[in-house]
């Protein structure tokens, strides 16, 4: 089909036609549109705007804070939905500690309430609307007990009610607050100008990338040679996105995807390199990882090709060791069970087969303690971000 | 090379196999004796054939294990396999081996046969010479399906739906699925060098009030997704209900059905089995009543008219069974099936006709699912309840449906849920049953009918 694909990331885009794809390191001077005409115009040119389809990381996706009432259901449950709608979390509440958390400076894009399942009553209380007042943030929805939302509504402005997430045997009902999330999202691309100005080009809606990337998933077979279990690594700019099969955690929840999703914010290694480097620091293995790779703590300020390899190799190390259970976070995947770990992104322009198969073996040893090797498969041709951003009808 | 053997040279690169030869597998595997396939033994034996359970970790308790067996005349042995290496743990199943070996107490509750390797357990296996069974319970069971085809075991229990909806919570199904669509391809390509490898269903599931017509649904669905793959052998089972008419009618059924379905799609020529389990629900505590039981079961099973049965023991309620006690029961089941002539053959028409009704049904709505391919049709199909296992922890089955014990201990169904059980089924369903009785009345009811045997 004759499609023009077009990434936005927040350090390159890429421009994906049936013949080839191009990569084009983003000027910042210059308005994102303004600088994609200027290096693929004539590209542009022959396709017309149905024919083009956008995905975009570039905004950094929005922020949130969920406030919920425990931590295997409401909140684990939200957090999924949220991370599944291409949304970062920056925290997450229990409802009984509320006191015992500060208030986040930044201003929150939207926050999300959420527990108790519909037969409950009187759960929120005062303390939440206190806790409110202090927050600084645009949007605010509620999806806990049904019981609950009137009196909520009517003590906290411009509240949005959607259904509860949770049903009455403790499934996840995900569709509405991902609808409601995606939208938001939508509009957030659509009010920053930069984004907004790439409707100039396409009749299509622009939608994030994570967001494709899981609903191609599926579908990798048809292009690579991956064996179940495994995980895709997106290292970008600004963020690394994990994107992982479910048999690899234990408490599973039933969702539409097969597949699920977990972002690591500021864990790129560009826009985000000074938190990068700051996280590398605060691991007691990373001394060893240097030396393993023969470079000194002086890196961190190399500015040349072999500084951004390295910090590449770090970011692996630091995403593998978040997600095993060396690290207790929202997920531990099981790591010895991978078969396959893909890597897409920045990453397969910068660094070998070899280079990433070094790190991921020093990670199975030190961390986990396991001579465990998983295949590694580079999609240095783009091909996952192509399967599925030609538009939905290509994925369903 | 072909998709599926990249997949499997990923998979035995496992850590934990050593040294893995695909050539030396399959020399084996088509020289191997005749006498270690039971699909061979379906073919040439004239009785039942009896098969206990049982797994040990270690190779020593195993061997002498199957010496009991062999000494009681046992006809297939089981190896069992531990929880571990079920879910894929296989380091935490090395270290409890070498603990067991170490210290001579059982650490692991089977044999943890992906650290035994299959250069040692294929030792064991030809020493016997005899079909055994693989008994697991897990949903990612490529690596552990290789290990066992390359040791000898050429009969494999389990299945996506039967493996996983009664014995795990959270694995993803659709996973289980295309997972179990490896084993099948591989058991397939094996069956062509020698005799077949037989597949076996679990049908037992929760073992908890589960209707017949789900049951045999399930049954056909694995079958089926077995054949398609290339299967020429495989076994449907079910247990012993708690009502010896409804045991009967369904052994009738699901002989009639698996024969009917598997020619609908062309497989007309594969070997299907009919595998009847012994008690599988909570047993009496008192051993005497314990071996009663079980003896019915034999008596039902010849009814049925089962090719094989797979056996309980006296020690059932209070633990892991001896290896005495395992031989004692193949004995008894073996002198039972011995002294069983010309038993009279029941037919219950008006059952039988309600439970076909009931399953050509639920087969429909599953063959109507609009997916593409069959194992997303039934992925669905339990996704939207139209199979409902009762009392499943899966957290994607829907329990909707509720079961009950009618006067004559049938299993009937009082509340379908989504499961489309035809009007006239469902009104004679709950029309056997005294449903004028008040909700908490029904509710001690099903709990007295869960541990009716105990």
């Amino acid at each position: 089909m004759n499609r023009l694909l077009i990434d936005v990331g927040s350090t390159y885009f890429k421009v994906s036609t049936p013949e080839c794809i191009e990569q084009h390191f983003r000027d910042f001077n210059k308005d994102i549109l303004d600088d994609l005409k200027y290096k693929c115009q004539k590209t542009i040119e022959c396709y017309k705007k149905n024919d083009v389809y956008i995905c975009s990381s570039a905004n950094g996706g929005l922020s949130t804070l969920i406030i919920g009432l425990t931590n295997s259901f409401s909140l684990k449950y939200a957090k999924n939905i949220a991370f599944n709608s291409g949304i970062n979390i920056i925290e997450s509440v229990m409802y009984q500690n509320l006191l015992d958390y500060s208030i986040p400076s930044d201003l929150i894009d939207v926050v999300i309430i959420v527990g108790g399942i519909n037969s409950n009553r009187d759960i929120f209380k005062d303390d939440l609307y206190e806790y409110l007042e202090k927050l600084n943030y645009s949007n605010i929805v509620f999806v806990g007990c049904e019981n609950e939302a009137q009196k909520l509504e009517k003590n906290i402005q411009n509240l949005v009610i959607l259904p509860n997430i949770i049903d009455e045997k403790l499934h996840i009902i995900e569709e509405n607050l991902k609808v409601y999330l995606t939208n938001l999202y939508q509009q957030d691309i659509e009010g920053k100008e930069d984004i907004k100005n790439l409707y100039e080009i396409t009749a299509n809606q622009i939608y994030s990338t994570p967001y494709i990337v899981n609903k191609t998933l599926p579908f990798i077979h048809t292009k690579f040679g991956v064996v179940d279990p495994f995980i895709l690594i997106d290292i970008g700019g600004a963020t690394t996105d994990i994107h992982y099969s479910k048999d690899l955690v234990d408490d599973n929840i039933v969702t539409e995807n097969e597949y699920d999703r977990l972002v690591f914010k500021k864990l790129g290694v560009y826009k985000s390199k000074e938190s990068l480097i700051f996280a590398a620091q605060s691991n007691e293995f990373v001394y060893e990882l240097l030396a393993h790779l023969k470079v000194t703590e002086n890196i961190f300020s190399d500015e040349s090709q072999k500084g951004t390899k390295v910090l590449m190799q770090l970011a692996i190390f630091l995403v593998l060791t978040k997600m095993s259970y060396y690290k207790q976070s929202y997920i531990n995947l099981k790591l010895l069970s991978i078969n396959s770990i893909v890597f897409t992104g920045g990453i397969t322009k910068v660094l070998s087969a070899n280079e990433i198969e070094d790190i991921i073996s020093f990670f199975y040893k030190k961390i986990l303690n396991s001579q465990h090797n998983p295949m590694t498969v580079l999609d240095g041709n783009y091909d996952i971000w192509t399967i599925g951003a030609g538009g939905e009808e290509n994925v369903n | 090379m072909s998709l599926l053997q990249e997949e499997r040279e990923i998979i035995l690169s496992n850590e934990y196999v050593d040294n893995f030869d695909f050539a030396e597998v399959e020399e084996f595997v088509r020289g191997a004796s005749k006498e270690l396939f039971i699909s061979h033994h379906f073919k040439t034996k004239k009785k039942m054939l009896v098969q206990p359970r049982g797994g040990f970790p270690t190779y020593k308790k195993q061997y002498a294990l199957n010496e009991f067996f062999v000494n009681a005349n046992v006809d297939v042995l089981p190896l069992t396999i531990d929880s571990n290496t079920r879910l894929n743990d296989y380091a935490t199943a090395k270290k409890m081996l070498r603990l067991s070996e170490e210290n001579d107490v059982d650490m692991l509750n089977g044999y943890p046969l992906v650290n035994h390797g299959y250069r040692t357990t294929r030792k064991m296996i030809t020493h016997f010479n005899k079909p055994v069974s693989l008994r697991h319970g897990t949903p990612d069971a490529r690596l552990l399906i290789e290990t066992a085809i390359a040791s000898g075991i050429f009969e494999i229990e389990g299945g996506p739906i039967t493996y996983l909806l009664p014995y795990s919570k959270n694995f993803p199904l659709d996973k289980a699925f295309l997972y179990w669509k490896y084993v099948e391809r591989v058991c397939a390509n094996y069956s062509r060098l020698n005799e077949p490898i037989n597949r076996e269903s679990f049908g037992p599931l929760t073992a908890t009030l589960v209707p017949p017509a789900i049951t045999i649904v399930i049954q056909l669905l694995e079958m089926l997704l077995s054949l398609e793959e290339g299967v020429k052998s495989f076994s449907v089972s079910f247990s012993q209900t708690g009502s010896m008419n409804q045991d009967i009618v369904m052994g009738a059924v699901i002989r009639k059905l698996s024969a009917f379905y598997a020619k609908e799609i062309g497989c007309e020529d594969a070997n299907i089995h009919l595998v009847y389990h012994q008690w599988m629900g909570a047993f009496p505590t008192n051993k005497s009543f314990a071996e009663q039981l079980i003896n019915m079961s034999t008596v039902i099973a010849s009814m049925v008219g089962a090719d094989k049965i797979i056996t309980k023991t006296r020690e059932e309620a209070s633990g892991i069974p001896t290896k005495e006690a395992n031989a004692a029961t193949v004995a008894n089941t073996q002198y039972t099936l011995g002294i069983l002539n010309g038993l009279p053959r029941i037919v219950d028409e008006e059952e039988e006709e309600i439970l076909i009704l009931e399953v050509h049904a639920i087969m429909e709505a599953v063959f109507n699912d609009p997916a593409d391919t069959l194992w997303r049709k039934v992925f669905n199909s339990i996704k939207n309840g139209i199979i409902d296992v009762p009392f499943s922890p899966h957290i994607i089955n829907h329990n909707e449906m509720i079961t009950i014990r009618d006067a004559k201990k049938n299993i009937r169904i009082i509340k379908r849920g989504n499961v489309p059980i035809p009007k006239r089924c469902y009104e004679y369903e709950k029309a056997q049953c005294n449903l004028n009785k008040d909700t908490t009345s029904i509710v001690n009811d099903i709990i007295h009918d869960i541990g009716i045997m105990q």
